[in-house]
């Protein structure tokens, strides 16, 4: 069933046909990416894995009644079995309680077999053939040209164009109430939406990009065109009409940058989108600026520093006051020892920056580093005449939680917490609770708002 | 829970014709089919068997499409085994195909513990980019010409034309083992698909017998690659399981239901490949197993289509038999007397054209019935055996009004109804009439 060459590789033509091949899997990939991030967003994105496959028999339907691949008679046929798809999944849904996934499995294998079995018994009359289909015709595509204005400009081109311009209008005309019925569908329907025909028209405009990704980059690879850019984004900003820019965005440059690698690799174009989106995905995954591997990572990292010094200071800042005027006689306190490796760090690192200072086992702290441990001290024991106060807790369970909440309590917090307290209230180990050190520059360790 | 009794009935329908058939065929072609195109038969049979097992527990644990993510990435594993190590034989290359599943599924917990992407468009993603990879290494082994690589692409659309049985042979132990599995761990399996916060909570392991069940769904979806492909493969593991589901209620009948109806759609998608030369099996037996499923979904007695719609018609009829009878106690007094049969429908409600026409359809039937009589003047009168039903129904629905209005206790005393002894006896008379707090709604009333 192999062909050679046949559709999968990228042909060995001139540099125009790669510029229109090209600027071919641009468009379909922004038309993909658009709708993409409206069926990421309202999590129908296995749907779109569906209507992908399904859209085979419409598309060999309309290629036997229109005689030619492309043209008005296939769009309509693959949009027809494309709402087909999903009204069959509702209605195994509604008619039998089906699950709606398995309902879509079912539905979606059993229309594509019956696409790929139409393929094969009418083969001898229709230029079709399952791989083409499954894999796309992208490579051929710089072959079928017509004359625009005296310009020889691929079919394809122009009808995926046409469908990006027809998808980008029909959503952006309605984009306010897509994002609506995307994010809440009930108060949508509350607030006097027509729901049905907002979703309608995203599952068209959901057919329309996939048919034409379907002529691009093949039938089961659209899934990847209309899910991946969209999940991407996701990733990268927060804002719906950012993500479905930046999908766009990343469905183009994919489309590109894979067209150009297979064309290196000698090998299948819609295969080598599809490993470049992947490629741009996992780099999100890993680099997103807040929701990035990387980005939690240090998050987390910078957090435990934090704490590590915070408390390093802390411990020597109690020994210190337990030891009274001992200690300044013996010019500090023994060095405490070291809970963890990043405790130990963190030890090394204040010596170094110089606010404690370590002489043979005997550590002392300085005046920034005093001014530094006082602040955390000082949320510590506020936090705990707070709960001894208001939470009802035994006294042997105030310390924990005020040993976490130590490194989170602003400023303003502690200021609120000590308009309750009468004037020299002490906390409920009846230790002393020390005043506000006025903050220089750039503020207390602990006064973030993390 | 699972016995021998229950093991052999697992292993049976695939051990039995498999054995027939290949004590068969090695002494006598029969049918004209050839030894080999019989073993192949029998290993499809025991792979669709299998499937249709392994099916049913990714589809009561509500995963159906996981095995989709898993099909699409064999083919990447495919190519690369191939890459690898140069050779075409199914076991190597069914080898590489099953770690390329496991991959994608492991890649699939990642994404969904590690990143915001939801589970829809994580299974999308892995789906669409191994799939594309896939497609990128197969396409590129073809494009150089490397030697022997002309088969790669059968196992897209499954062609089993070229099994050998040797291949047939591999197939067979290797669904056998994954039944052997599914039933040693059956009893855990299907716990956890249908109770996993009891089963957390009970002790149990679930998240290794979660990575079990979808291993086995992994391994199921590369054993069936030669028979589906990988397109379609995910169909065996989803559509016999959806079709058993609308006959039984029962785990134990549907796992075996299930395998049975994998077991005829491959055998009838293989069979039905042989008819015409270049028919892809694939297809074919997703598209039988999708007439079986079709068949069960529309006329299955108790969930099926027709059996929810035939139950919904005689409920309305009812309802609308009840609803006419009582209007027509209403109207007639308390029993003699005669009325118009327009007015008892008007009266009997029908807001819709639907439930107008259904009363319309039971008022023919309390005249057929004799429930109705002709009385004078174009009127009618409710005969002995429609007044006893309508008093009847008018009993019940008073008693039931009474349920809830004075709770059970108070309703006991009025109507003698058959109710079981309160749990309190000694609450008995002293509260009789006041009500319990089952029913709060009636408390509060007037």
């Amino acid at each position: 069933m192999t062909p050679p060459g046949g559709c999968w590789l990228v042909a060995d033509a001139g540099l125009a046909l790669h510029g229109w091949s090209m600027a071919t899997v641009a468009v379909v990939a922004a038309s993909c990416g658009l709708v993409g991030s409206l069926l990421v967003v309202r999590r129908m994105s296995l749907l779109g894995d569906a209507i992908a496959h399904a859209v085979l028999p419409g598309i060999v339907v309309g290629v036997l009644v229109g005689g030619r691949l492309g043209g008005p008679l296939v769009f309509a046929g693959a949009v027809a079995a494309a709402l087909l798809t999903v009204w069959l999944t509702r209605t195994l849904h509604a008619a039998v309680g089906l699950a709606e996934d398995a309902g879509a499995g079912v539905v979606f294998t059993t229309l594509f077999a019956a696409g790929v079995v139409l393929v094969t018994l009418v083969a001898a009359r229709v230029d079709l053939d399952p791989e083409c289909v499954l894999f796309g015709v992208l490579e051929l595509a710089a072959f079928d040209l017509v004359s625009v204005a005296g310009i020889a400009v691929p079919r394809a081109f122009l009808s995926a164009a046409a469908v990006l311009a027809a998808v980008a209008v029909l959503l952006g005309a309605t984009w306010r109430w897509q994002v609506f019925t995307a994010f809440d569908p009930a108060a949508a329907r509350a607030a006097g939406l027509p729901v049905t025909t907002v979703t309608t028209l995203l599952l068209t405009a959901v057919a329309a990009a996939t048919v034409t990704g379907f002529e691009a980059v093949g039938a089961v690879l659209v899934v990847a065109m209309l899910v991946v850019p969209a999940a991407t984004a996701e990733l990268l900003v927060h804002r719906m009409h950012q993500v479905a820019a930046v999908a766009v965005g990343v469905a183009v440059a994919a489309g590109c940058l894979g067209w150009l690698a297979a064309w290196a690799a000698n090998t299948s174009a819609a295969g080598m989108i599809a490993v470049v989106l992947g490629a741009i995905y996992a780099a999100a995954v890993v680099f997103a600026p807040t929701d990035g591997l990387v980005a939690r990572a240090a998050r987390a990292a910078s957090l435990a520093w934090r704490v590590a010094r915070e408390d390093w200071l802390a411990r020597i800042w109690r020994a210190e006051e337990a030891a009274g005027q001992a200690a300044a006689g013996a010019g500090g306190v023994p060095r405490p020892r070291p809970r963890s490796v990043l405790e130990r760090a963190a030890a090394a690192w204040l010596r170094l920056t110089g606010r404690v200072s370590d002489r043979r086992g005997t550590v002392r702290l300085s005046a920034a580093g005093a001014r530094e441990a006082e602040t955390v001290v000082r949320s510590h024991r506020l936090w705990e005449a707070w709960l001894g106060r208001h939470a009802e807790l035994p006294i042997d369970h105030l310390h924990p939680p005020a040993e976490w909440v130590e490194h989170h309590l602003g400023a303003a917090m502690r200021e609120r917490i000590e308009s309750e307290m009468a004037a020299g209230e002490v906390d409920p180990h009846g230790r002393e609770i020390p005043p506000e050190m006025p903050s220089p520059g750039g503020g207390p360790p602990s006064g973030s708002s993390r | 829970m699972i016995g021998p009794a229950t093991l052999a009935a697992m292993v049976v329908p695939v051990g039995v014709p498999v054995g027939v058939l290949v004590v068969l065929a090695a002494y006598t072609p029969v049918a004209g089919l050839s030894y080999n195109t019989l073993v192949v038969l029998a290993g499809v049979a025991a792979v669709g068997f299998a499937a249709g097992l392994t099916g049913t527990l990714a589809v009561l644990r509500k995963r159906p499409l996981a095995g989709d993510a898993a099909a699409h990435a064999t083919l990447l594993g495919v190519g690369g085994m191939f890459l690898a190590t140069g050779r075409r034989d199914l076991p190597t290359l069914l080898a590489g195909a099953l770690v390329a599943a496991v991959a994608a599924l492991l890649v699939l917990v990642f994404l969904r513990r590690f990143t915001r992407t939801r589970d829809d468009a994580a299974t999308a993603i892995v789906i669409g980019v191994s799939f594309g990879a896939g497609l990128a290494v197969v396409a590129g082994i073809t494009a150089r010409g490397l030697p022997g690589s002309g088969g790669l692409a059968q196992f897209l659309l499954g062609h089993t034309a070229a099994l050998t049985a040797r291949d047939a042979v591999v197939l067979t132990a290797a669904s056998l083992a994954a039944v052997a599995l599914l039933a040693a761990g059956f009893k855990e399996a299907v716990m956890v698909a249908f109770d996993a916060d009891f089963a957390r909570a009970a002790g149990w392991p679930v998240g290794l017998i979660d990575a079990a069940v979808v291993t086995l769904v992994a391994v199921m979806v590369v054993v069936g690659l030669p028979a589906a492909g990988a397109v379609l493969v995910t169909a065996l593991v989803v559509i016999p399981p959806v079709a058993a589901r609308q006959w039984t209620d029962r785990v134990g009948t549907m796992f075996l239901l299930a395998g049975t109806i994998g077991l005829a759609a491959a055998v009838a998608g293989v069979a039905a490949s042989t008819l015409r030369p270049g028919l892809a099996t694939g297809p074919l037996v997703v598209l039988s197993a999708a007439a079986i499923c079709a068949v069960s979904v529309v006329f299955a007695p108790r969930r099926g289509w027709l059996g929810r719609r035939w139950r919904e018609a005689t409920l309305a009829g009812r309802w609308a038999r009840g609803r006419l009878l009582e209007e027509c106690l209403a109207l007639a007094d308390g029993g003699g007397g005669a009325f118009d049969s327009r007015l008892v429908r008007d009266r009997a409600g029908g807001d819709t054209a639907a439930a107008r026409r259904r009363l319309r359809r039971a008022w023919d039937g309390l005249v057929w019935q004799a429930a109705v009589q002709p009385a004078a003047g174009g009127l009618w009168m409710l005969s002995s055996a429609g007044l006893a039903e309508a008093r009847e129904r008018h009993r019940r629905i008073a008693a039931w009004r009474a349920v809830l209005d004075a709770g059970l206790e108070g309703a006991r005393d009025r109507f003698s109804l058959d109710l079981p002894p309160p749990d309190d006896p000694p609450a008995t008379g002293a509260q009789s009439g006041s009500a319990p707090a089952a029913f709060p709604a009636g408390g509060g009333g007037p």
